[in-house]
Order: structure tokens, then sequence, then C-alpha cells
């Protein structure tokens, strides 16, 4: 069988405060193989924003092991080495752009730290910034553009060192409806021309559905994997597929397994 | 393109418009006009204070006895300004390295901002002798202080999401301080070193009004004793003028360096 490209075996999170413990994630396992859109979807508070920033290195693990490729890549204390954070570009739910620097600066910084040099990458930055429309913005400061271009912004900056994973937390989440779904659109359309691997957390059921191949639904106290469920819906996918029975027969299901995690929360 | 024409517009707007220089310049007549006239008309005595008129005169006519106290403040406030200023960043460059040393220095920062420098100077003079050169030193312990507390505030306030991006990317330590940390206190810096310039100008005047003998401080004491109260208005006008122009010259820099904050 293939290798697949992302796998968490048992990985759980405790997080020490001053007077408790706190589970964040607990015992995780999954599998995503290369070139599959997964969405991980759960309440605020389960964990899933802990999950992926364990798995880009942000923050270590607790326990067990998060494998890309097949090889083990998280460290209780060290650093993640830069050749498998290469592989992986993080969005965040915010722009999270940095104010002193211009639009390219900001873009061009990962290709800085990895030590890309060179006409190849610099056309890469030109190539991003066309694709989603920032050419004529590239040496304006964050603070001169639009939400929806910082947000373009902060994908583009995720995917300037061509990593082969995407993992995107509540990317969109900040945009106003309609330029979120034309993100979305977007995005899919970027995914079908590249075979990136992309890992989507959000916390809205219609957005997962519409967008990935399978859901992981997060329960919370403690944040753990409720169920799995692969949606077999065509591609490519289109906004109006939302009116179609077999999508609202899946946003039903995933409803319910949300309705029953907020029924044990409150219990 | 939109973008270009809404930028340049604004920084022609800057630039020119005439109101920021014309309005305060308008204010400081009115004050000027207004002084003369009060106090010629309620007769206030020139003990008390002396017409602008009179002041400017007087200066102008003591200006060869000012002019070696002006140069003598002038290089003790530009000489300890400029070591106070690397001094007070590189300290919190330090300290902001690990938290616990941030916890143990800033109470003790803050105490050294807060206690004024004029109640060391007979004390230094005690250990380091009467040279007028040494009251640099009351300027940079002065002025360090508040540049590094600034700073610190800069360097420990950085938004978490900024540190994880730097995370993400597998940015070192040094790396992550100068793309991020540094930059995002800038503005703060620039703060603490405007601030820095009255504590200077505050540290050397005291300075010579403890130690004496050089310096306008000094020669404010000196005039008063002689009844000269137009000259001794005139050096603090002249001292407040020192200040001004620092602060003036840093908010230029600044303006030329932190060109997102608009």
């Amino acid at each position: 069988m293939k290798e697949p490209k992302i796998k968490f075996d048992h990985v759980t999170k405790i997080f020490e405060t001053r007077n408790q413990s706190i589970t964040a994630v607990k015992d995780y396992s999954m599998e995503i193989q290369e070139g599959e859109f997964v969405a991980i979807l759960g309440p605020s508070g389960c964990g899933k924003s802990t999950l992926i920033r364990m798995l880009d290195g942000i923050i270590p693990t607790t326990s067990g092991d998060i494998y890309i490729d097949g090889q083990k890549v998280n460290h209780e204390k060290k650093k993640m080495p830069q050749e498998v954070l290469r592989k992986m570009g993080f969005i965040f739910q915010q722009p999270n752009m940095l104010p002193w620097f211009t639009v390219r600066q900001n873009i061009s910084l990962p290709l800085q730290v990895f030590a890309l040099k060179g006409a190849k990458w610099e056309k890469q930055v030109d190539e991003l910034l066309e694709m989603v429309g920032l050419k004529e913005y590239a040496n304006a400061y964050p603070s001169e553009i639009s939400g929806g271009m910082l947000q373009r912004a902060g994908v583009i900056r995720a995917m300037v060192h061509d990593p082969e994973i995407l993992l995107m937390d509540e990317p969109f989440g900040a945009l106003d409806e309609l330029t979120r779904e034309q993100m979305n659109m977007e995005l899919l359309d970027i995914w079908s021309k590249t075979g990136k691997t992309i890992v989507f957390i959000t916390h809205n059921i219609e957005e997962a559905v519409l967008l990935s191949s399978r859901v992981y639904v997060m329960g919370t106290q403690p944040g753990r994997l409720v169920e799995t469920v692969d949606l077999n819906l065509p591609r490519p996918r289109q906004l109006s597929m939302i009116t179609q029975p077999e999508f609202i027969e899946y946003r039903q299901k995933l409803e319910r397994f949300i309705g029953k995690i907020d029924l044990s929360k409150i219990k | 393109m939109a973008k270009n024409e809404a930028i340049t517009q604004r920084k022609k707007k800057e630039k020119k418009d005439p109101v920021n220089i014309i309005a305060p310049l308008v204010v400081l007549a009115i004050i000027y006009v207004g002084l003369e006239i009060g106090l010629r008309v309620f007769d206030v005595p020139a003990y008390v204070m002396p017409t602008p008129t009179n002041i400017l005169i007087g200066t102008i006519k003591s200006f060869d006895i000012i002019l070696p106290d002006l140069l003598f403040t002038i290089k003790i406030i530009c000489i300890g300004f400029c070591i106070a200023i690397p001094a007070g960043i590189v300290l919190a460059a330090l300290f902001s390295q690990f938290d616990i040393i941030v916890k143990a220095m800033q109470p003790v920062v803050i105490w050294l901002v807060i206690t004024p420098m004029i109640t060391l100077i007979p004390l230094m003079t005690l250990w380091l002798g009467t040279d007028p050169n040494l009251r640099v030193i009351v300027v940079i312990i002065q002025a360090t202080p508040i540049i590094c507390l600034n700073t610190l505030n800069g360097f420990i306030h950085v938004e978490q999401e900024k540190l994880e991006f730097a995370k993400s990317i597998g940015a070192s330590k040094f790396e992550t301080f100068i793309h991020i940390t540094f930059m995002n206190a800038l503005p703060q810096v620039f703060t603490g070193i405007k601030l820095g310039c009255i504590f200077s100008t505050i540290g050397a005047v005291s300075a010579d009004f403890v130690s004496r003998g050089m310096g306008l401080g000094d020669r404010i004491i000196k005039f008063l004793k002689y009844s000269n109260f137009e000259q001794s208005y005139g050096c603090i006008v002249l001292i407040a003028l020192i200040g001004i122009s620092l602060y003036t010259i840093v908010s230029a820099i600044e303006k030329r360096i932190v060109l997102w904050k608009k």
C-alpha cells in the first residue's frame, strides 16, 4: 500500500497551565493520502487548530507521532527540520501579513528563510502575484490593501516555496460571505491545478462539504476525533451544488454529529 | 493603478500641505503678541516675566556670553543622547531574550526612569570629580532607561500569530528577531527615543544646576543673580529650542523609516 502523505498516530496534546492541565487533543489518528483535500470540522475549542499547529511544528506534541511521507517529524523539544517544514505552507485565519513589509517582501520572506534564491524563485513570486491579481499591489503595504487581497497574499505566501502540503486554519473565516465563497472556489481551482495535499480546518459544515473529499469531525472536551465521513460528491465542485440532495444529505449527517457533540458538552 | 494614484496623492498631501507649517507659526505669533500686550497692559514686572521683545533683545545683546554655554550644553546632550540610544536598544534586546530577565529587570528600569538623576549628581561629583564633561554620564543615565523601557515593551508585545508564522517557516531566533520582533518594536523604539530627547535635555540642565561653572543651566542662575531676567528667560527658550530641534530631527527620521504607519 502507498505510504500516506500525512499520518497522525495516537497524537495527544496536553497544555499545562498554572493550575490545571488541559487535554487539547486526545489520541488522534488519521491518514491523509497525497493530493487529497480533507477538512477537519469541529466547534471552537475542539483542538483543530492545535492539531495542524503540531503538524507544522509550531507547537510540540505531548505524545504520539506524526509522519510525513513515512518520516517521523515530531520531536518533543527540538525544532522541526527545515526540509520537513519546506514541504508545508501554513495559511492563518487572519492574513497575518507583517505590516512593516510590502506585499512582495511579505511573500518573499519564506524564500529568504528557506534560503531559496535565484531567478526561478523571483519568477515564482511574480507568477503567484499575477495569479491572485496582486501584481499592481506588490509594493503596497498591507495597511493599504483590502481584507480579501490580504488573505490572497496570505495564501500565496504559504505557497511561495512550493510546498506539497497546504495547511489552512479557517483561512477565510474573517472574510465576508461573498469574498469567502469566491476564495473557496479559487482554492479549489488552485488545488485541481497543482495537486497539492490540503488540510482545511473549518467550523462551517457547508464549507467542509463543498470543498473536501473527506471530513474529520472533532468533538470537544477533550478534543478528539468523533467521526470520519467520506464524501462521494462529483468534482469539480460548484457553488450551485449546495442545493442538490446528496449535498444536503451529507450536510445533515454532519450536522447530526456536531449536534451530538454540543449536547454532550452541555451535559 | 487606482492604488498608485491613492498613494501618490497621500504623499503629496503629507509633504506639501502648508497648513502643517503655517498653523503652528500662527499659534506662535498669537502667543507672542498676546504676551507682549498682556504683560504691558497689566504692567507685569520684569522679574516675574519680561516681554517677549525684551527677551529677544536681551538675548541677542548678550549672545556672545551665552554662546559658549549653549555649545557646551548641545555637546553634552548630543553625546549623551547618541550613547543612550544604542545602549537602551541593546539592553532591551538582551533583556527580551529571556522572560525571566524581563520580569526581573522591568521594575528596575522603571525605578531608574522615575528616579530624578539630579539627586545623584552630588554623589557623582564625589565619585568622578568635577570635570564638566562628565555631565554626559548624567544624560546617559537619564535617557537610557526610558529608551530601554519603551523598546522592551515593543519587543515583548508581539502578536502570537506573527511568531507562529516565523515558526512555520522555521525561522531561527535571529531571523525572527530582525524580521519580526525588532520591526514590530520600531514605532515604540522611536517613541522611546523621542522621550529620550526630553530626558536628555532635562538631564543636562539639571547637571548644570548642581555642578555649576558651565552650561545653559548655570548661565540661567548667573543671569538671575545680576537681575538679568530677559537673558535668563532667553536661556530657557534656548534650552527648549534644543529639545524641540532634537525631537523634530528624530520625528523626521521616524517618518522616513517607519513607512507603514500612516
